[in-house]
Protein backbone atom coordinates (compact mmCIF):
# COMPACT_ATOMS: atom_id res chain seq x y z
CA UNK A 1 0.00 0.00 0.00
CA UNK A 2 1.21 3.52 -0.97
CA UNK A 3 2.40 5.79 2.10
CA UNK A 4 0.60 8.76 2.76
CA UNK A 5 1.82 12.16 2.11
CA UNK A 6 0.38 15.36 3.68
CA UNK A 7 1.22 18.24 1.27
CA UNK A 8 0.72 21.39 2.70
CA UNK A 9 0.76 24.96 0.44
CA UNK A 10 -1.57 27.60 0.06
CA UNK A 11 -0.64 27.63 -3.96
CA UNK A 12 -3.08 25.48 -5.63
CA UNK A 13 -0.29 25.23 -8.60
CA UNK A 14 2.78 24.34 -6.58
CA UNK A 15 0.54 21.50 -4.36
CA UNK A 16 -1.07 20.46 -8.17
CA UNK A 17 2.54 20.20 -9.23
CA UNK A 18 3.85 18.51 -6.44
CA UNK A 19 0.98 15.92 -6.07
CA UNK A 20 0.85 14.97 -9.59
CA UNK A 21 5.06 14.32 -8.93
CA UNK A 22 4.68 12.17 -5.96
CA UNK A 23 1.26 10.10 -7.06
CA UNK A 24 3.22 9.64 -10.47
CA UNK A 25 5.60 7.51 -7.71
CA UNK A 26 2.25 5.48 -6.63
CA UNK A 27 1.95 7.95 -3.04
CA UNK A 28 -1.13 8.75 -1.80
CA UNK A 29 -1.14 12.75 -1.54
CA UNK A 30 -3.72 14.36 0.89
CA UNK A 31 -3.13 18.22 0.54
CA UNK A 32 -3.98 21.17 3.36
CA UNK A 33 -4.16 24.50 1.82
CA UNK A 34 -3.51 26.27 5.51
CA UNK A 35 -2.04 25.85 8.68
CA UNK A 36 -5.25 25.10 10.26
CA UNK A 37 -6.00 22.63 7.57
CA UNK A 38 -2.74 21.06 8.01
CA UNK A 39 -3.26 20.16 11.67
CA UNK A 40 -6.74 19.16 11.18
CA UNK A 41 -5.57 16.41 8.69
CA UNK A 42 -2.68 15.54 10.64
CA UNK A 43 -4.87 14.27 13.08
CA UNK A 44 -7.42 12.92 10.62
CA UNK A 45 -5.15 11.24 7.77
CA UNK A 46 -2.87 10.35 9.98
CA UNK A 47 0.40 10.35 7.22
CA UNK A 48 3.64 9.06 7.31
CA UNK A 49 5.33 12.52 5.84
CA UNK A 50 4.01 16.23 5.61
CA UNK A 51 4.93 18.27 3.46
CA UNK A 52 5.13 21.69 4.76
CA UNK A 53 4.98 25.44 3.49
CA UNK A 54 6.18 28.31 5.66
CA UNK A 55 4.31 30.95 4.54
CA UNK A 56 0.79 30.33 4.85
CA UNK A 57 -2.06 32.52 5.85
CA UNK A 58 -4.25 32.30 8.87
CA UNK A 59 -1.83 29.80 10.71
CA UNK A 60 1.18 29.41 8.92
CA UNK A 61 4.12 26.75 8.40
CA UNK A 62 6.04 27.61 11.81
CA UNK A 63 2.84 27.87 13.98
CA UNK A 64 2.17 24.42 12.27
CA UNK A 65 5.51 22.99 13.33
CA UNK A 66 5.93 24.78 16.83
CA UNK A 67 1.93 22.46 17.41
CA UNK A 68 3.45 19.80 16.73
CA UNK A 69 6.07 19.74 19.25
CA UNK A 70 2.84 20.42 21.79
CA UNK A 71 2.12 17.51 23.74
CA UNK A 72 -1.62 17.35 22.79
CA UNK A 73 0.28 16.20 18.98
CA UNK A 74 2.75 14.16 20.50
CA UNK A 75 1.11 11.17 18.42
CA UNK A 76 2.19 12.35 15.51
CA UNK A 77 5.53 14.51 16.61
CA UNK A 78 8.02 11.56 15.40
CA UNK A 79 6.04 11.88 11.83
CA UNK A 80 9.15 13.66 9.24
CA UNK A 81 8.62 17.12 7.72
CA UNK A 82 10.11 18.20 4.87
CA UNK A 83 10.32 22.30 4.49
CA UNK A 84 9.19 22.84 1.27
CA UNK A 85 9.58 26.76 0.96
CA UNK A 86 10.56 29.84 -0.92
CA UNK A 87 11.81 31.31 2.59
CA UNK A 88 15.80 31.02 2.68
CA UNK A 89 16.96 28.74 5.00
CA UNK A 90 18.87 30.55 7.09
CA UNK A 91 16.10 33.48 7.67
CA UNK A 92 13.81 30.55 8.25
CA UNK A 93 15.67 29.27 10.78
CA UNK A 94 16.22 32.63 12.46
CA UNK A 95 12.50 33.53 12.66
CA UNK A 96 11.50 29.96 14.18
CA UNK A 97 14.19 30.40 16.44
CA UNK A 98 13.75 34.08 17.64
CA UNK A 99 9.60 33.39 17.83
CA UNK A 100 9.85 29.64 19.98
CA UNK A 101 13.31 29.87 21.51
CA UNK A 102 13.70 26.56 20.25
CA UNK A 103 15.90 25.06 16.98
CA UNK A 104 13.17 24.27 14.04
CA UNK A 105 14.84 20.35 13.70
CA UNK A 106 12.66 19.00 10.60
CA UNK A 107 14.16 16.81 8.21
CA UNK A 108 14.51 18.47 5.36
CA UNK A 109 14.36 21.76 3.94
CA UNK A 110 14.12 22.64 0.52
CA UNK A 111 13.86 26.17 -1.29
CA UNK A 112 11.02 27.01 -4.03
CA UNK A 113 11.53 26.12 -6.57
CA UNK A 114 12.00 22.55 -5.90
CA UNK A 115 14.43 20.03 -7.92
CA UNK A 116 11.85 17.74 -8.42
CA UNK A 117 14.94 14.28 -8.19
CA UNK A 118 15.99 16.19 -5.00
CA UNK A 119 12.36 15.91 -3.82
CA UNK A 120 11.27 12.55 -4.91
CA UNK A 121 14.89 11.53 -3.20
CA UNK A 122 14.19 13.16 -0.25
CA UNK A 123 11.17 11.87 0.27
CA UNK A 124 11.80 8.54 -0.18
CA UNK A 125 14.84 8.51 1.84
CA UNK A 126 12.85 9.97 4.76
CA UNK A 127 9.87 6.78 3.85
CA UNK A 128 12.04 4.17 3.94
CA UNK A 129 13.73 5.69 6.91
CA UNK A 130 10.63 4.89 8.60
CA UNK A 131 10.06 1.21 7.63
CA UNK B 1 23.93 92.73 40.58
CA UNK B 2 20.62 92.46 41.84
CA UNK B 3 19.80 90.51 37.91
CA UNK B 4 22.64 88.56 38.02
CA UNK B 5 21.50 87.17 41.44
CA UNK B 6 18.00 86.77 40.90
CA UNK B 7 19.09 84.72 37.40
CA UNK B 8 21.24 82.45 39.11
CA UNK B 9 18.55 81.59 42.10
CA UNK B 10 16.19 80.78 39.10
CA UNK B 11 18.41 78.79 37.55
CA UNK B 12 19.44 76.65 39.97
CA UNK B 13 16.03 76.68 41.86
CA UNK B 14 14.31 75.18 38.90
CA UNK B 15 16.96 72.53 37.74
CA UNK B 16 16.46 71.24 41.18
CA UNK B 17 12.66 71.36 41.69
CA UNK B 18 10.99 71.72 38.36
CA UNK B 19 9.21 74.78 37.26
CA UNK B 20 5.69 74.18 38.68
CA UNK B 21 7.02 73.45 42.08
CA UNK B 22 9.13 76.46 41.98
CA UNK B 23 6.48 78.74 41.62
CA UNK B 24 3.90 77.46 43.63
CA UNK B 25 6.69 77.34 46.39
CA UNK B 26 7.19 80.99 45.30
CA UNK B 27 3.73 82.15 45.65
CA UNK B 28 2.67 80.04 49.06
CA UNK B 29 5.91 81.32 50.65
CA UNK B 30 5.76 85.09 49.72
CA UNK B 31 2.35 84.96 50.96
CA UNK B 32 3.08 83.56 54.38
CA UNK B 33 6.31 85.80 54.68
CA UNK B 34 4.19 89.12 53.96
CA UNK B 35 0.92 87.28 56.31
CA UNK B 36 -0.78 88.22 52.80
CA UNK B 37 -4.81 86.44 53.05
CA UNK B 38 -3.51 84.62 49.25
CA UNK B 39 -1.12 85.55 46.52
CA UNK B 40 -1.70 84.66 42.76
CA UNK B 41 -0.05 84.98 39.48
CA UNK B 42 -1.64 84.92 36.06
CA UNK B 43 0.23 84.98 32.98
CA UNK B 44 -0.17 86.31 29.73
CA UNK B 45 -1.20 84.18 27.08
CA UNK B 46 -1.67 84.12 23.30
CA UNK B 47 1.20 86.87 22.04
CA UNK B 48 0.00 88.57 25.07
CA UNK B 49 -3.69 89.13 24.32
CA UNK B 50 -5.15 86.85 26.97
CA UNK B 51 -4.18 87.09 30.35
CA UNK B 52 -5.02 84.05 32.77
CA UNK B 53 -4.83 82.77 36.41
CA UNK B 54 -1.99 80.06 36.88
CA UNK B 55 -1.66 79.62 40.21
CA UNK B 56 -2.66 80.75 43.73
CA UNK B 57 -3.27 80.24 47.32
CA UNK B 58 -5.69 81.47 49.89
CA UNK B 59 -7.93 82.81 47.25
CA UNK B 60 -11.93 81.17 46.67
CA UNK B 61 -12.12 79.23 43.16
CA UNK B 62 -15.39 81.42 43.06
CA UNK B 63 -13.46 84.86 42.64
CA UNK B 64 -10.66 82.72 40.32
CA UNK B 65 -12.68 81.66 37.71
CA UNK B 66 -11.27 79.89 34.58
CA UNK B 67 -10.39 81.56 31.54
CA UNK B 68 -9.39 84.83 30.90
CA UNK B 69 -9.16 87.54 33.45
CA UNK B 70 -10.90 91.30 32.04
CA UNK B 71 -7.67 93.77 32.25
CA UNK B 72 -9.29 96.62 34.22
CA UNK B 73 -7.47 99.90 34.88
CA UNK B 74 -5.70 98.47 37.68
CA UNK B 75 -3.99 95.63 35.84
CA UNK B 76 -3.20 97.51 32.43
CA UNK B 77 -1.24 99.44 34.32
CA UNK B 78 0.79 96.63 36.22
CA UNK B 79 1.11 95.02 32.50
CA UNK B 80 2.99 98.14 31.50
CA UNK B 81 5.41 97.50 34.69
CA UNK B 82 4.84 99.40 37.60
CA UNK B 83 3.55 98.08 40.75
CA UNK B 84 0.49 98.83 41.82
CA UNK B 85 -0.76 99.49 45.21
CA UNK B 86 -4.59 99.35 46.05
CA UNK B 87 -4.74 100.24 50.21
CA UNK B 88 -8.88 100.12 49.50
CA UNK B 89 -10.68 98.02 47.62
CA UNK B 90 -14.04 99.95 48.22
CA UNK B 91 -12.32 102.78 47.55
CA UNK B 92 -11.09 102.44 44.23
CA UNK B 93 -12.36 103.27 40.78
CA UNK B 94 -9.82 101.05 39.06
CA UNK B 95 -11.07 98.00 40.41
CA UNK B 96 -14.25 96.17 38.15
CA UNK B 97 -14.64 92.87 40.27
CA UNK B 98 -14.96 94.88 43.49
CA UNK B 99 -18.10 93.42 44.85
CA UNK B 100 -16.59 90.30 44.77
CA UNK B 101 -13.34 91.38 46.25
CA UNK B 102 -14.72 92.57 49.16
CA UNK B 103 -17.20 89.21 49.69
CA UNK B 104 -13.82 87.55 49.32
CA UNK B 105 -12.63 89.75 52.83
CA UNK B 106 -9.59 92.00 50.62
CA UNK B 107 -9.06 95.06 51.41
CA UNK B 108 -5.51 95.81 50.49
CA UNK B 109 -4.12 94.34 46.97
CA UNK B 110 -0.33 94.54 46.05
CA UNK B 111 -0.16 93.92 42.22
CA UNK B 112 3.64 93.22 41.20
CA UNK B 113 4.07 93.04 37.30
CA UNK B 114 5.93 89.72 36.78
CA UNK B 115 9.00 89.55 33.65
CA UNK B 116 11.62 88.20 33.08
CA UNK B 117 15.19 90.37 31.45
CA UNK B 118 12.85 91.30 28.41
CA UNK B 119 9.09 92.13 29.54
CA UNK B 120 6.27 92.05 31.45
CA UNK B 121 4.79 88.45 31.30
CA UNK B 122 2.30 88.45 33.94
CA UNK B 123 0.99 89.69 37.21
CA UNK B 124 1.58 88.64 40.89
CA UNK B 125 -1.19 90.00 43.50
CA UNK B 126 -0.75 89.50 47.12
CA UNK B 127 -4.24 89.95 49.19
CA UNK B 128 -4.81 91.99 52.58
CA UNK B 129 -7.76 91.23 54.42
CA UNK B 130 -6.87 93.78 56.50
CA UNK B 131 -4.96 97.38 55.58
CA UNK B 132 -1.28 97.26 54.65
CA UNK B 133 1.34 99.50 54.03
CA UNK B 134 4.24 99.10 52.10
CA UNK B 135 7.14 101.25 52.03
CA UNK B 136 9.69 101.80 49.41
CA UNK B 137 12.31 98.87 50.49
CA UNK B 138 9.51 96.51 50.85
CA UNK B 139 7.71 97.09 47.67
CA UNK B 140 11.36 96.88 45.97
CA UNK B 141 12.36 93.26 47.57
CA UNK B 142 8.86 92.11 46.75
CA UNK B 143 9.00 93.22 43.07
CA UNK B 144 12.37 91.42 42.95
CA UNK B 145 10.27 88.09 44.33
CA UNK B 146 8.24 89.05 41.16
CA UNK B 147 11.49 89.40 38.76
CA UNK B 148 12.50 86.38 40.03
CA UNK B 149 9.22 83.88 39.55
CA UNK B 150 9.21 85.90 35.92
CA UNK B 151 12.33 84.34 35.17
CA UNK B 152 11.65 81.15 36.73
CA UNK B 153 8.41 81.02 34.56
CA UNK B 154 10.62 81.87 31.05
CA UNK B 155 12.79 78.82 31.95
CA UNK B 156 10.14 76.65 32.50
CA UNK B 157 8.36 77.32 28.96
CA UNK B 158 12.04 77.21 27.50
CA UNK B 159 12.12 73.78 28.92
CA UNK B 160 8.40 72.59 28.12
CA UNK B 161 9.84 73.54 24.49
CA UNK B 162 12.56 71.61 24.33
CA UNK B 163 11.05 68.97 25.91
CA UNK B 164 8.42 68.82 23.17
CA UNK B 165 11.02 69.34 20.21
CA UNK B 166 12.65 66.41 21.90
CA UNK B 167 9.34 64.37 22.31
CA UNK B 168 8.59 65.57 18.12
CA UNK B 169 12.39 64.40 17.18
CA UNK B 170 11.44 60.76 19.38
CA UNK B 171 8.22 60.50 17.29
CA UNK B 172 10.17 61.06 14.15
CA UNK B 173 12.64 58.20 14.71
CA UNK B 174 9.84 56.06 15.69
CA UNK B 175 8.27 56.79 12.60
CA UNK B 176 11.27 56.22 10.67
CA UNK B 177 11.94 52.98 12.30
CA UNK B 178 8.54 52.07 11.75
CA UNK B 179 8.27 53.09 7.99
CA UNK B 180 11.84 50.87 7.56
CA UNK B 181 10.07 48.08 9.11
CA UNK B 182 7.21 48.32 6.97
CA UNK B 183 9.48 48.69 3.79
CA UNK B 184 11.43 45.61 4.47
CA UNK B 185 8.32 43.51 5.21
CA UNK B 186 6.80 44.51 2.05
CA UNK B 187 9.69 43.60 0.36
CA UNK B 188 9.62 40.46 1.57
CA UNK B 189 6.08 40.18 0.70
CA UNK B 190 6.66 41.65 -2.99
CA UNK B 191 9.42 38.95 -3.74
CA UNK B 192 7.16 35.85 -2.37
CA UNK B 193 4.49 37.40 -4.93
CA UNK B 194 6.80 37.79 -7.74
CA UNK B 195 8.04 34.68 -7.31
CA UNK B 196 4.94 32.26 -6.56
CA UNK B 197 3.86 32.38 -9.94
CA UNK B 198 7.17 31.47 -11.68
CA UNK B 199 7.59 28.89 -9.27
CA UNK B 200 4.09 27.29 -9.96
CA UNK B 201 4.59 27.91 -14.27
CA UNK B 202 7.93 26.35 -13.85
CA UNK B 203 6.79 23.44 -11.84
CA UNK B 204 4.30 22.84 -14.49
CA UNK B 205 6.94 22.70 -17.21
CA UNK B 206 8.93 20.28 -15.30
CA UNK B 207 6.47 18.11 -15.43
CA UNK B 208 5.39 19.00 -18.89
CA UNK B 209 8.85 17.53 -19.57
CA UNK B 210 9.01 14.79 -16.98
CA UNK B 211 5.84 13.25 -18.41
CA UNK B 212 5.56 13.51 -21.73
CA UNK B 213 8.82 14.63 -23.05
CA UNK B 214 9.18 11.29 -25.31
CA UNK B 215 5.76 12.25 -26.89
CA UNK B 216 7.27 15.85 -27.46
CA UNK B 217 9.43 16.85 -31.09
CA UNK B 218 13.45 17.70 -30.08
CA UNK B 219 12.49 21.71 -31.14
CA UNK B 220 9.77 21.58 -28.21
CA UNK B 221 11.24 19.86 -25.29
CA UNK B 222 14.19 22.60 -26.02
CA UNK B 223 12.09 25.21 -25.49
CA UNK B 224 10.86 23.74 -22.60
CA UNK B 225 14.47 23.44 -21.01
CA UNK B 226 14.89 27.14 -22.33
CA UNK B 227 11.78 28.44 -20.51
CA UNK B 228 12.75 26.70 -17.30
CA UNK B 229 15.95 28.48 -17.67
CA UNK B 230 14.21 31.99 -18.16
CA UNK B 231 12.15 31.34 -15.30
CA UNK B 232 15.06 30.99 -13.38
CA UNK B 233 16.71 34.11 -14.94
CA UNK B 234 13.87 35.59 -13.89
CA UNK B 235 13.78 34.72 -10.05
CA UNK B 236 17.20 35.38 -9.98
CA UNK B 237 16.77 38.83 -11.31
CA UNK B 238 13.79 39.43 -8.75
CA UNK B 239 16.28 38.48 -5.74
CA UNK B 240 18.87 40.70 -6.88
CA UNK B 241 16.88 43.55 -7.39
CA UNK B 242 14.77 42.75 -3.71
CA UNK B 243 18.70 42.66 -2.25
CA UNK B 244 19.55 45.53 -3.83
CA UNK B 245 16.40 47.33 -2.24
CA UNK B 246 16.89 45.23 1.04
CA UNK B 247 20.67 46.69 1.37
CA UNK B 248 19.60 50.25 0.50
CA UNK B 249 17.46 50.06 3.59
CA UNK B 250 19.71 48.80 5.94
CA UNK B 251 18.72 45.42 6.55
CA UNK B 252 22.24 44.52 6.60
CA UNK B 253 22.43 46.45 10.13
CA UNK B 254 20.19 43.86 11.39
CA UNK B 255 22.61 41.54 10.68
CA UNK B 256 25.48 42.58 11.99
CA UNK B 257 27.73 40.68 15.09
CA UNK B 258 31.08 39.28 16.22
CA UNK B 259 32.13 37.29 13.24
CA UNK B 260 35.00 35.07 12.51
CA UNK B 261 37.02 35.54 8.99
CA UNK B 262 37.79 31.78 9.38
CA UNK B 263 34.27 30.71 9.63
CA UNK B 264 33.00 32.79 6.71
CA UNK B 265 35.99 31.42 4.41
CA UNK B 266 35.13 27.96 5.39
CA UNK B 267 31.68 27.96 4.89
CA UNK B 268 32.07 30.18 1.45
CA UNK B 269 34.90 27.52 0.41
CA UNK B 270 32.27 24.70 0.80
CA UNK B 271 29.97 26.18 -1.54
CA UNK B 272 32.18 27.15 -3.68
CA UNK B 273 33.19 23.87 -4.56
CA UNK B 274 29.57 22.86 -4.68
CA UNK B 275 28.74 25.72 -7.55
CA UNK B 276 32.25 24.91 -9.36
CA UNK B 277 32.03 21.17 -9.62
CA UNK B 278 29.42 20.88 -11.51
CA UNK B 279 31.34 22.55 -14.43
CA UNK B 280 34.54 20.45 -13.85
CA UNK B 281 36.14 23.53 -12.07
CA UNK B 282 38.39 22.73 -9.21
CA UNK B 283 38.66 25.48 -6.21
CA UNK B 284 41.88 26.06 -4.61
CA UNK B 285 42.53 27.94 -1.52
CA UNK B 286 45.27 30.00 -0.29
CA UNK B 287 44.56 31.33 3.24
CA UNK B 288 46.85 32.53 5.67
CA UNK B 289 45.89 31.83 9.32
CA UNK B 290 45.26 32.75 11.72
CA UNK B 291 42.32 35.70 10.28
CA UNK B 292 40.62 37.66 12.87
CA UNK B 293 36.85 38.48 13.87
CA UNK B 294 35.23 41.24 12.63
CA UNK B 295 32.18 43.34 13.24
CA UNK B 296 30.27 42.13 10.56
CA UNK B 297 27.64 40.34 8.63
CA UNK B 298 28.43 36.76 7.87
CA UNK B 299 25.61 36.34 5.27
CA UNK B 300 26.62 39.42 3.50
CA UNK B 301 30.59 38.58 3.86
CA UNK B 302 29.76 34.66 2.57
CA UNK B 303 27.49 36.44 -0.52
CA UNK B 304 30.35 38.60 -1.58
CA UNK B 305 32.38 35.65 -1.93
CA UNK B 306 29.82 32.95 -3.69
CA UNK B 307 29.42 36.17 -6.06
CA UNK B 308 32.20 36.49 -6.76
CA UNK B 309 32.62 33.00 -7.02
CA UNK B 310 29.96 32.13 -9.67
CA UNK B 311 31.02 35.05 -11.41
CA UNK B 312 34.09 33.27 -12.24
CA UNK B 313 32.17 29.67 -13.24
CA UNK B 314 30.47 31.39 -15.45
CA UNK B 315 33.55 32.86 -17.18
CA UNK B 316 35.64 29.94 -16.21
CA UNK B 317 36.44 26.80 -19.41
CA UNK B 318 35.60 23.32 -17.67
CA UNK B 319 38.81 21.72 -16.39
CA UNK B 320 39.53 25.52 -15.09
CA UNK B 321 40.57 26.24 -11.46
CA UNK B 322 39.45 28.64 -9.32
CA UNK B 323 41.34 30.19 -6.34
CA UNK B 324 40.38 31.84 -3.36
CA UNK B 325 42.60 33.76 -1.23
CA UNK B 326 42.55 35.41 2.25
CA UNK B 327 44.99 36.97 4.51
CA UNK B 328 44.89 39.82 7.27
CA UNK B 329 47.37 42.20 7.17
CA UNK B 330 47.66 45.85 8.92
CA UNK B 331 44.57 45.12 10.31
CA UNK B 332 42.58 44.61 7.00
CA UNK B 333 41.43 41.33 6.17
CA UNK B 334 41.98 41.00 2.24
CA UNK B 335 40.28 38.46 -0.01
CA UNK B 336 40.79 37.37 -3.74
CA UNK B 337 38.77 35.08 -5.93
CA UNK B 338 40.81 34.64 -9.23
CA UNK B 339 39.69 32.63 -12.16
CA UNK B 340 41.65 31.00 -15.32
CA UNK B 341 38.70 32.40 -17.57
CA UNK B 342 38.71 35.05 -20.76
CA UNK B 343 39.24 37.77 -19.18
CA UNK B 344 37.14 41.37 -19.17
CA UNK B 345 38.17 43.64 -21.83
CA UNK B 346 40.08 46.75 -20.50
CA UNK B 347 36.97 49.10 -21.76
CA UNK B 348 34.19 47.15 -19.61
CA UNK B 349 36.41 46.72 -16.63
CA UNK B 350 35.95 50.54 -15.25
CA UNK B 351 32.26 49.54 -15.24
CA UNK B 352 31.89 45.36 -13.74
CA UNK B 353 30.19 47.01 -10.51
CA UNK B 354 27.62 49.29 -12.46
CA UNK B 355 23.45 48.27 -11.75
CA UNK B 356 22.67 46.12 -14.34
CA UNK B 357 26.06 46.30 -16.32
CA UNK B 358 26.74 42.74 -18.50
CA UNK B 359 29.78 41.89 -20.32
CA UNK B 360 27.89 40.01 -22.66
CA UNK B 361 24.23 41.67 -22.66
CA UNK B 362 23.07 39.09 -25.46
CA UNK B 363 24.48 36.55 -22.39
CA UNK B 364 21.43 34.48 -21.22
CA UNK B 365 22.78 34.13 -17.67
CA UNK B 366 23.83 36.50 -15.11
CA UNK B 367 21.59 39.95 -14.04
CA UNK B 368 24.42 42.35 -14.19
CA UNK B 369 23.13 42.84 -10.53
CA UNK B 370 25.74 40.58 -8.32
CA UNK B 371 29.08 42.50 -8.58
CA UNK B 372 27.26 45.42 -8.12
CA UNK B 373 25.54 43.79 -4.70
CA UNK B 374 29.12 42.90 -3.79
CA UNK B 375 29.94 46.42 -4.07
CA UNK B 376 27.09 47.37 -2.25
CA UNK B 377 28.30 45.15 0.80
CA UNK B 378 31.94 45.72 0.92
CA UNK B 379 30.80 49.86 1.08
CA UNK B 380 29.07 48.41 4.29
CA UNK B 381 32.01 46.87 5.81
CA UNK B 382 33.68 50.35 4.91
CA UNK B 383 36.08 48.57 3.09
CA UNK B 384 37.30 48.43 -1.09
CA UNK B 385 36.82 46.18 -3.61
CA UNK B 386 38.59 45.95 -7.30
CA UNK B 387 38.91 44.05 -10.21
CA UNK B 388 41.92 43.15 -12.47
CA UNK B 389 42.19 41.29 -15.41
CA UNK B 390 44.20 39.97 -16.92
CA UNK B 391 45.85 38.98 -13.95
CA UNK B 392 49.15 40.57 -13.36
CA UNK B 393 51.42 37.12 -12.55
CA UNK B 394 49.78 34.71 -15.16
CA UNK B 395 48.61 37.11 -17.77
CA UNK B 396 44.91 35.61 -18.35
CA UNK B 397 42.01 35.27 -16.48
CA UNK B 398 40.25 37.97 -13.93
CA UNK B 399 40.68 38.70 -10.18
CA UNK B 400 38.71 40.58 -7.69
CA UNK B 401 39.53 41.65 -4.30
CA UNK B 402 37.94 43.00 -1.70
CA UNK B 403 39.49 44.02 1.91
CA UNK B 404 37.73 45.07 4.57
CA UNK B 405 39.18 46.55 8.11
CA UNK B 406 38.99 44.74 11.44
CA UNK B 407 37.36 46.35 14.38
CA UNK B 408 33.98 47.91 14.43
CA UNK B 409 32.99 48.53 10.80
CA UNK B 410 29.37 49.64 10.65
CA UNK B 411 28.97 52.68 9.60
CA UNK B 412 28.95 55.31 12.25
CA UNK B 413 25.39 57.40 10.74
CA UNK B 414 23.51 54.08 10.61
CA UNK B 415 24.67 53.14 14.67
CA UNK B 416 21.07 53.77 15.90
CA UNK B 417 19.69 51.33 13.47
CA UNK B 418 21.29 48.68 15.37
CA UNK B 419 18.95 49.14 18.12
CA UNK B 420 16.46 47.33 15.94
CA UNK B 421 17.93 44.07 16.64
CA UNK B 422 15.29 43.35 18.80
CA UNK B 423 13.25 43.96 16.54
CA UNK B 424 11.57 40.57 15.37
CA UNK B 425 12.61 40.28 11.94
CA UNK B 426 9.91 40.98 9.81
CA UNK B 427 12.12 40.29 7.25
CA UNK B 428 10.68 36.52 5.47
CA UNK B 429 12.92 36.98 2.89
CA UNK B 430 12.50 34.20 0.09
CA UNK B 431 14.97 32.60 -2.12
CA UNK B 432 17.91 35.00 -2.25
CA UNK B 433 20.53 32.53 -4.17
CA UNK B 434 24.03 33.82 -4.00
CA UNK B 435 24.26 33.18 -7.19
CA UNK B 436 23.70 36.50 -9.39
CA UNK B 437 26.28 37.34 -11.55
Amino acid sequence: MGKKILLADDDPDVAEVVSMLLEDEGYEVVTAKDGAETLEKIKLENPDLIILDLLMPHVDGFAVFNMLRDPRYERWSKIPVIILTSVRQEVGNRRYELETGRRMNYSAYLEKPPDHDELLETVSSLIEAED
Amino acid sequence: MRHKIIDEIAHSVVAVGGADNVIRALVESTARGTEAKGCSLSTLKDADTKLVHRISCGISEGYLREGQILTDDALGRVLGGSPLIVWEVAADHRLIRKEELQREGITSIVFLPFRDQHKVRGIMCLFFSERRKFDREELEFLDSIAELGGIILDRAETEERLEKEAEEARRELARIKDERRHFLGFLSMVTHDLKSPLVAVQGYLKMLLRKSADRLDERMVKGIHRSIQRIDGMMELISSLLELSRLESGQVLLELKTVSWEEVLGAAVETAHELAAPKGIVVATEIRRPLPEVFASDIRLQQVILNLVSNSVRFTPRGGRITIRARCENDTVTVSVEDEGTGIEPDKLPHVFEEFYKGDPESPEGTGLGLSICKRIVDMHRGGIWAESPVRETGRGTRFTFSIPVGVTCRLEDRWMLEENKVKPSSIASGQSGETK
